[in-house]
C-alpha cells in the first residue's frame, strides 16, 4: 500500500490523529512552562529548603526517561490506589519532564540577566516578588524562545509515547499500528506520521525563529 | 562640624568579614543632611562594600548602622521601603534591558509608590530632560551610550524622591569624553542639596562639590579631611602615596 492509498483510506483518521498530537502537545508545553515558572522561582527563591527541593526536582525528572515514567504512572500508580486514565498518565509524565528542562532554559536566562540588574531592582525599593516578576520572568521568557522553541519541539516527539497505551483517537505515532491494525500499509503509515510530525516542527522552529527576532533583548 | 543629631547616615564600630578577610574595620562615619562625602582608597579597600552596607546590599556583622536615627530595617516590606528611600547608583548602570528608558524612569514610582501612570511618566520626562536624554526616552538601554544609560541610572534614582544618594565609581566605567556629562550632574544635584556619599576618584568633582573626603585602605579609615586640606596636605603615608599613584606619579 503506498503512501497516496494510506492517505485515501486514513486521511481523516490521519487529521484527527494529527489534531490529538497537537493538542497533547500544547497542553503538555503549557503545562510543563507554568510548572516550570514555579519549580524555577523555587530554586531561586531566599528560602533555602525550596531552593533544594525545587533543584532536586530537576535533578529527578531530567535525568529519567519518560517512557519509564509512564509505565511507572500506568502501572505503579493504581496500587496507590490512584486511578488516572490513560491519556491524563500520559499528559502529566510528559509535563513533569517537561517542567524540569523547561526550568532549566529559565534559570540560564535568569543567569543571564546579571546581579547588577537585581541589585538596581532591590535598591528602587522593590520587593523580592515584584523583581521576579516585572525584571526576571519577562527577561528569561524573552532570552529563552530558541531554546524554549527546541523544547516545544521535543515536547512534540515526546507525546508519541502516547503510542504505548491506548488512546482514542490515537496519536500521530500509534496511528501507525492502528493503519497497520486495519491493512497492510507498513512503512508507508509510519511515512504519513514521520511527515506530519516534520511539517509541524518546521513550522515551529519558524516561528520560534520569528518570534525570537521580535522579541530578543538587545544587550 | 555640625552637631550629631543632625546625621542623617550614623555609621558606629561596623566591622564585616568575607570569610578570613576583615573588610571592614571598626568604621565610624557620620553624614550631616545635605552633606557631599567622597570615599576614595586603593582597589580592594572596602569602598564598595561600606557604600552598599548602607542600603544594606551588604550585611554587617556588628556595629550599627542608622538612618535618621534609627536602626536600618533587617529584611523585608520595611528593608524594601528604606532601600526605596535611599538612591543607587553603580558603576555599570544596571538600567533594566528589557525596559524602554522613560519605564526605567517610572517602574519605581508606580510599583512601589503607587504613582498614576500619566503622573509618573510626566515627571519621568523632566527628569530625562534635565539629565539631558529626554530624545532617547523611547529607546532601550543598549541603544545609549554609557554616559546616557549612567545619567538615566541617576534619573531612575531621583524618581523616588530619595532622602539621600549613594553612587559606586559612577564614573570608572566611562569613555574619558563622557565622564563630564555625568559629573555635571552629580554636581548639580549636590548643589541642590542632596546628601551622597560617593566613591570616585575625580579628584576635581571632590575639590569642586564634596565637604569631606574619605580615604580608606585595608578596610579602615585611615583619615578624613575637607577636599583641599587632604589632596594638598594628607596627613598618613598611605593617603600620600595613593594620592601619587593616581596622579601618576
Ligand atoms: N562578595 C564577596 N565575597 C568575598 N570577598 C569579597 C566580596 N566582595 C568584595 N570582596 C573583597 O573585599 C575587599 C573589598 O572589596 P570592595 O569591592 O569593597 O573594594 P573597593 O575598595 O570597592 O575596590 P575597587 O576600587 O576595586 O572597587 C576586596 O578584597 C574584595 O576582593
Ligand atoms: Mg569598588
Amino acid at each position: 500500500m503506498g503512501v497516496g492509498e494510506v492517505v485515501a483510506e486514513f486521511g481523516g483518521v490521519y487529521v484527527s490523529s494529527l489534531l490529538s498530537t497537537w493538542l497533547m502537545t500544547i497542553v503538555c508545553f503549557a503545562g510543563g512552562l507554568a510548572l516550570g515558572v514555579l519549580v524555577t522561582i523555587m530554586r531561586v527563591s531566599p528560602i533555602k529548603p525550596l531552593r533544594v527541593v525545587g533543584d532536586f526536582y530537576v535533578q529527578v525528572f531530567r535525568n529519567i526517561p519518560t517512557i519509564s515514567l509512564l509505565v511507572i504512572f500506568v502501572y505503579a500508580l493504581p496500587y496507590l490506589g490512584l486511578l488516572l486514565d490513560y491519556r491524563t498518565c500520559l499528559i502529566v509524565c510528559i509535563i513533569l519532564v517537561v517542567a524540569s528542562f523547561a526550568s532549566e532554559n529559565f534559570m540560564s536566562g535568569i543567569n543571564a540577566i546579571g546581579v547588577g540588574q537585581i541589585e538596581a531592582a532591590r535598591s528602587v525599593g522593590l520587593s523580592f516578588s515584584q523583581i521576579v516578576r516585572l525584571i526576571v520572568i519577562p527577561q528569561a521568557l524573552r532570552t529563552t524562545v530558541l531554546p524554549m522553541t527546541n523544547l516545544l519541539i521535543a515536547t512534540l516527539l515526546t507525546t508519541a509515547i502516547g503510542s504505548q497505551v491506548p488512546l482514542t483517537p490515537p496519536e500521530l505515532t500509534g496511528m501507525v499500528n492502528y493503519v497497520n491494525a486495519r491493512s497492510v500499509a507498513g512503512i508507508s503509515a509510519f511515512v504519513v506520521s514521520a511527515i506530519c510530525y516534520a511539517g509541524t516542527a518546521l513550522l515551529l522552529g519558524f516561528l520560534g525563529n520569528k518570534l525570537d527576532k521580535k522579541v530578543r533583548i538587545v544587550r | 562640624m555640625a552637631a550629631k543629631s543632625t546625621a542623617i547616615i550614623q555609621m558606629h564600630h561596623v566591622d564585616k568579614h568575607y570569610g578570613e578577610l576583615h573588610v571592614l574595620q571598626d568604621i565610624n562615619l557620620d553624614v550631616q543632611k545635605g552633606e557631599v562625602v567622597v570615599l576614595i582608597g586603593p582597589s580592594g579597600s572596602g569602598k564598595s562594600t561600606l557604600c552598599r552596607t548602607i542600603n544594606r546590599l551588604e550585611t554587617i556583622d556588628s556595629g550599627e548602622i542608622l538612618f535618621e536615627g534609627k536602626p536600618l530595617p533587617q529584611e523585608g516590606k520595611e528593608l524594601a521601603a528604606y532601600r526605596a528611600e535611599i538612591g543607587m547608583v553603580f558603576q555599570s548602570f544596571n538600567l533594566f534591558a528589557h525596559k524602554t528608558i522613560l519605564d526605567n524612569v517610572t517602574l519605581g514610582p508606580r510599583e512601589v509608590l503607587g504613582t498614576p501612570k500619566e503622573e509618573a511618566e510626566k515627571e519621568a520626562m523632566d527628569l530625562l530632560a534635565r539629565v539631558g536624554v529626554a530624545e532617547q526616552a523611547h529607546k532601550v538601554p543598549a541603544q545609549l551610550s554609557g554616559g546616557q544609560q549612567q545619567r538615566v541610572a541617576i534619573a531612575r534614582s531621583l524618581a523616588m524622591h530619595p532622602k539621600a544618594m549613594l553612587f559606586d565609581e559612577p564614573t570608572s566605567a566611562l569613555d574619558p569624553e563622557m565622564i563630564n556629562e555625568v559629573l555635571e550632574v552629580m554636581v548639580g544635584l549636590a548643589k541642590e542639596g542632596m546628601t551622597m556619599v560617593v566613591v570616585t576618584h575625580e579628584m576635581n568633582f571632590a575639590r569642586r562639590v564634596s565637604n569631606r573626603v574619605v580615604f580608606m585602605a585595608d578596610g579602615q579609615i585611615m583619615e578624613e579631611g575637607a577636599p583641599d586640606e587632604f589632596f594638598d596636605h594628607p596627613k598618613t603615608e598611605r593617603a600620600k602615596d595613593f594620592l601619587d599613584s593616581i596622579r601618576g606619579h
